[in-house]
């Protein structure tokens, strides 16, 4: 019982005393200096008061430090799935923006489309209106003429001056009327001048035929700097050709725009005449 | 260079309870998961303490289980003082169990662990009823007692796991 007894207090004493290596204070000194603290910051002495205002602003700064990264997390997690929400929807976006470009370049495309179409369009009802279909007779290839001979003449309400197309494409115009069959000089004649018009600017000039198959471009404005690949249309400046009949595309050879026309003028077998009035005047 | 680093590695390894300590009072961070379930809380620092000065008391030791008691305190509002002499409190269960006891076993701390947290508990109640006028709920203290001895076998395993990794010399 007496053994049992001093066991006891030697195990007391040795966790209450003990000191080590790295055991700088006994626990019973470090617990009084803890009862001694409690007891005056309790009965609020003040030195400890102002101990304990000071420690209390250190603490509290590296609390504040401290827990600065956890506070953070919540704010980090919304800004990860902000991120993640804006990155997605800049993806859509993208995707949108891409849409929508094609569906301009879409638009732009139906709308070149659209005006080309209407030009087509324009002259076919002209065409379809007051027009008459002709069988080629005569296209005998001659150095000095580039001209065919049709079977249609007063008889079917052929003047002199009316444009004959191919098509929608055209081909040359009457200048000369029989009563059953009439003359049609290509565009590619020496004797071919035709006023029209091409490009975004709508830029003016005269078609010249030289007796070759591409006739040129003349009277083209000051300054300008021609370039291939336009749509030539009949300006209808003249007051004989309507305006907006498609006759070719420009093609540059050396100073010269040559128009590379639609219609080949050695293939025809049927055309069609157009058949408005003309003044002789304007003839 | 190499024998700094050496150095330096072990430093922060057998450092690395008592950094958890420290940060555990100075940091808002508690274990009281009252959001998640409204009873659960448990008292970490109790815990490390009374691990640590079971299996190696030089890993924490006692002055710096008295400085994180103090700044708890001052951390939580509480008198100054209240916490040290609690975790002491702990400190001294577990010196105490470390002198009487031969072969230690998790059961063995676990039970043991029973006198650490009654007497840590008890020195807080006594000191904070009688000596301030501060407001306690008994069943908060109780559940949290009750949860702190529930995971303690938890805790236990995973420092258990990381004792194992430390490169810790005689105890004193």
């Amino acid at each position: 019982m007496s053994s049992s007894r001093d066991d006891f207090g030697i195990a007391i004493r040795s966790a209450l005393l003990k000191k080590g290596a790295r055991q700088k204070f006994s626990l019973v000194f470090l617990l009084i200096l803890a009862i001694i603290i409690f007891l005056l910051d309790t009965y609020q002495f003040k030195a400890i008061n102002f101990t304990k205002f000071l420690i209390n602003d250190g603490i509290y700064r590296l609390t504040n430090i401290s827990t600065a990264p956890f506070k953070l997390l919540p704010k980090l997690n919304d800004k990860i799935k902000e991120t993640a929400f804006a990155m997605k929807e800049n993806k859509d976006l993208k995707a949108e923006l891409e849409n929508l470009k094609n569906k301009e370049f879409q638009v732009e495309f139906l709308k070149n489309q659209n005006d080309s179409l209407r030009k087509i369009l324009e002259s076919d009802v002209k065409i379809k209106g007051k027009s008459i279909i002709a069988k080629v007779l005569l296209d005998k290839d001659s150095p000095f003429l580039k001209s065919i001979v049709i079977n249609r003449g007063s008889k079917s309400g052929i003047n002199k001056g009316m444009p004959v197309v191919d098509g929608n494409y055209l081909v040359g115009k009457i200048v000369e009327v029989n009563y059953l069959s009439s003359r049609v000089l290509l565009l590619n004649d020496l004797n071919s001048r035709i006023p029209i018009s091409f490009g975004e600017d709508s830029v003016q000039a005269i078609l010249s035929g030289k007796g070759e198959s591409k006739p040129v471009l003349e009277y083209l404005p000051e300054l300008y700097e021609p370039y291939g690949n336009l749509t030539v249309f009949t300006s209808g400046k003249d007051g004989i050709f309507l305006p907006g009949i498609p006759v070719g595309k420009t093609e540059m050879d050396e100073l010269d725009v040559k128009v590379n026309l639609f219609s080949d003028p050695n293939q025809l077998s049927f055309v069609t005449v157009q058949l408005i009035n003309i003044s002789k005047d304007n003839f | 260079m190499a024998i700094l680093y050496k150095n330096l590695k072990y430093s922060i390894i057998n450092s690395f309870p008592l950094i958890i300590l420290y940060y555990l009072s100075i940091s808002e961070i508690d274990t009281h998961f009252s959001n998640m379930f409204e009873i659960l809380s448990f008292n970490l620092q109790i815990i490390i303490i009374y691990y640590w000065m079971l299996k190696n008391s030089t890993v924490l030791g006692n002055g710096h289980i008295f400085f994180a008691g103090i700044i708890n305190d001052v951390v939580m509002g509480l008198p100054l003082g209240i916490s040290s002499i609690s975790y002491l409190t702990v400190s001294f269960v577990a010196s105490y169990i470390r002198q009487v006891t031969v072969n230690m076993s998790l059961f063995t701390d676990w039970f043991t662990f029973i006198l650490a947290i009654f007497f840590s508990n008890l020195v807080y109640l006594v000191l904070i009823l009688n000596f301030s006028d501060l407001q306690l709920s008994y069943v908060d203290i109780s559940y949290n007692a009750f949860f702190t001895f529930l995971f303690y076998p938890f805790i236990w395993v995973i420092f258990n796991f990381y004792k194992k990794i430390m490169f810790l010399g005689a105890d004193d």
